[in-house]
């Protein structure tokens, strides 16, 4: 045996990955309850969307917390005595606390049919969820050690696999109903698209960096990573559904837009779990 | 270091009145014994799979003239630790009289955000079950010996270091050791492109030991049983 290494574990696991998915479709469902007050084709959407969004944060909040080794000191992080502002984590657990309170508020003035303040709401909650994607993309930014995580343009990506996410799971709940379908379609094809433009320009420069960069783009493009990366994450979860959104064929049946949305979720599951775990491999070699 | 180099607002190194301790470590002089690795682990009953220090090595030269070329590692104790910027509840801070890297555990919330932040692997999570502390599940690291510093001793892996390859000191007092060794030798740090000015200074060291090399992607066969069986024992 030519060399000695200490083995080092990987800092954040699978389930953060999961987090992530979570909290992209439940800011996607954000977008889709406001845009509703805006596009009156999505109207069906905007009670539907606005639960959903809530329960999904529920369910994001306890996965964050769950991942923490220290459970119940996630209060810590509320704390103003303890909060540090120069790590995103404390801004996107700010966030996520306001997103929670606005998105109660906002479900409570749905139910109470106030148009007025509902709409104020739902402007304020969506513009919260956009904080969602953009504080976790900037989580990984941040890392200037790690290739692949350690670009402006990631923020810029999670938003944009939230927006494709949230608008694949709109067109699930939107069901026959033609003219949500025909937005969303829009949503979904112009989402999925910025995702492939952005990743293909984060291959790029990964492939041309230094030599923790290549050796990261070796490992994210070959052997198990490089089937989930590109086989679910860029082929089957962003090239396939952008292909079915295209072809006149498969836009104007809804089978066809199902079988997108449904790709666009895979992808996007892969895609997250590839960024967060690929760039941690090679730095448990050093 | 002049005040126009001077980019951040945290960096203590040549400050008057403040001391900024570094580590030099001569890699000419290492014999690989791993008493440093020892001596840590019995001065802070560091649990079994995670480490403060640790020393890898590598086979250079090609047959009949081969060596092994160790690279004793530990927490750099960076001007700009990133792994403080990243701590959301500030458990990690930077000790402004001697420019240590600390923890507090008891403020750790565990989100491993300062373990991704580190360039070095220097953190590692402690385990859930440890038989002499209560300290578990928290971050931790390499406090540069605080404890024994602050007695006038230099850290338990220096104090044991049989060839002398480590040597610790006050980097910023023109008469000290570790000053005179930086000022006549070349010496180099790890990473330092990602600008975290460390302060565990190498002398001897080879881009071969200190830069990922292209065989990372391929590592040796036998370290995935052996990775696997470690993941297996230790839940960490």
């Amino acid at each position: 045996m030519g060399e000695y290494v200490w083995f080092h574990d990987v800092s954040w696991h699978a389930s953060y990955a999961i987090y992530f998915f979570v909290i992209g479709i439940l800011a996607g469902l954000s977008f889709m309850s406001y845009g509703s007050w805006i596009t009156p084709a999505l109207r069906p959407l905007r009670e539907k969307a606005a639960y959903g969004s809530l329960a999904l944060m529920a369910v994001g909040g306890l996965l964050l917390i769950a991942d923490l080794s220290q459970p119940l000191r996630f209060l810590n992080v509320l704390n103003p005595a303890y909060l540090s502002f120069t790590s995103p984590l404390a801004w996107g657990s700010l966030n996520i606390a306001a997103f929670g309170i606005s998105s109660v508020l906002y479900i409570m003035a749905l139910r109470k049919g106030d148009e007025v303040r509902g709409k104020q709401l739902a402007f304020v909650t969506a513009l919260l969820a956009l904080g969602l994607p953009i504080y976790t993309g900037y989580d990984l930014s941040v890392h200037q050690s790690r290739p692949m995580w350690n670009t402006p343009i990631m923020p810029v990506l999670f938003v944009a696999l939230a927006t494709a996410s949230g608008s694949a799971v709109g067109s699930l709940m939107a069901g026959a109903n033609e003219a949500t379908q025909r937005v969303l379609r829009e949503y979904m094809l112009w989402s999925t698209g910025a995702v492939g433009v952005i990743l293909v320009s984060i291959l790029g420069t990964t492939n041309y960096g230094g030599a923790a960069s290549e050796l990261t783009f070796v490992i994210m493009t070959t052997g198990t990573m490089g089937l989930i990366f590109i086989g679910f994450g860029l082929l089957a979860g962003t090239a396939a559904p952008v292909a079915l959104l295209l072809v006149a064929h498969w836009r104007e049946q809804q089978s066809g837009l199902m079988l997108a949305s449904v790709l666009i979720l895979v992808g996007s599951a892969a895609l997250r779990y590839a960024l967060l775990m690929g760039p941690q491999q090679l730095q448990t070699l050093y | 270091m002049s005040e126009e180099l001077r980019l951040s607002p945290t960096e203590t190194r040549g400050v008057p009145g403040k001391r900024r301790f570094a580590m030099v470590v001569d890699t000419r002089r290492c014999i690989g014994c791993m008493a440093c690795q020892v001596a840590c682990k019995a001065e802070y009953d560091t649990p079994l799979g995670v480490n403060r220090t640790w020393v890898p090595y590598k086979v250079v030269g090609k047959y009949p003239t081969v060596r092994r070329q160790f690279l004793p590692r530990l927490c750099n104790h960076c001007d700009d630790a990133p792994c403080v910027r990243n701590c959301p509840v500030e458990a990690t801070f930077k000790v402004e009289d001697g420019g240590f890297i600390l923890q507090r555990y008891e403020r750790c919330i565990g989100c491993r955000s300062c373990m991704a932040a580190c360039p070095y692997n220097a953190r590692f999570m402690l385990p859930s079950h440890r038989t002499y502390t209560p300290i578990t599940n928290v971050v931790d690291k390499c406090t540069f010996c605080f404890h024994r510093v602050t007695q006038n001793l230099v850290p338990a892996c220096v104090q044991t270091c049989i060839g002398r390859s480590r040597v610790f000191g006050d980097i910023n007092d023109p008469n000290s050791e570790v000053s005179y060794l930086v000022a006549t030798n070349a010496t180099q740090v790890l990473r330092p492109e990602e600008g975290t000015k460390p302060h565990v200074f190498y002398i001897g060291a080879d881009r071969n030991a200190t830069e990922f090399g292209r065989d990372a992607y391929h590592p040796p066969e036998v370290m995935e049983p052996e990775r696997s069986a470690f993941k297996r024992n230790f839940k960490i």
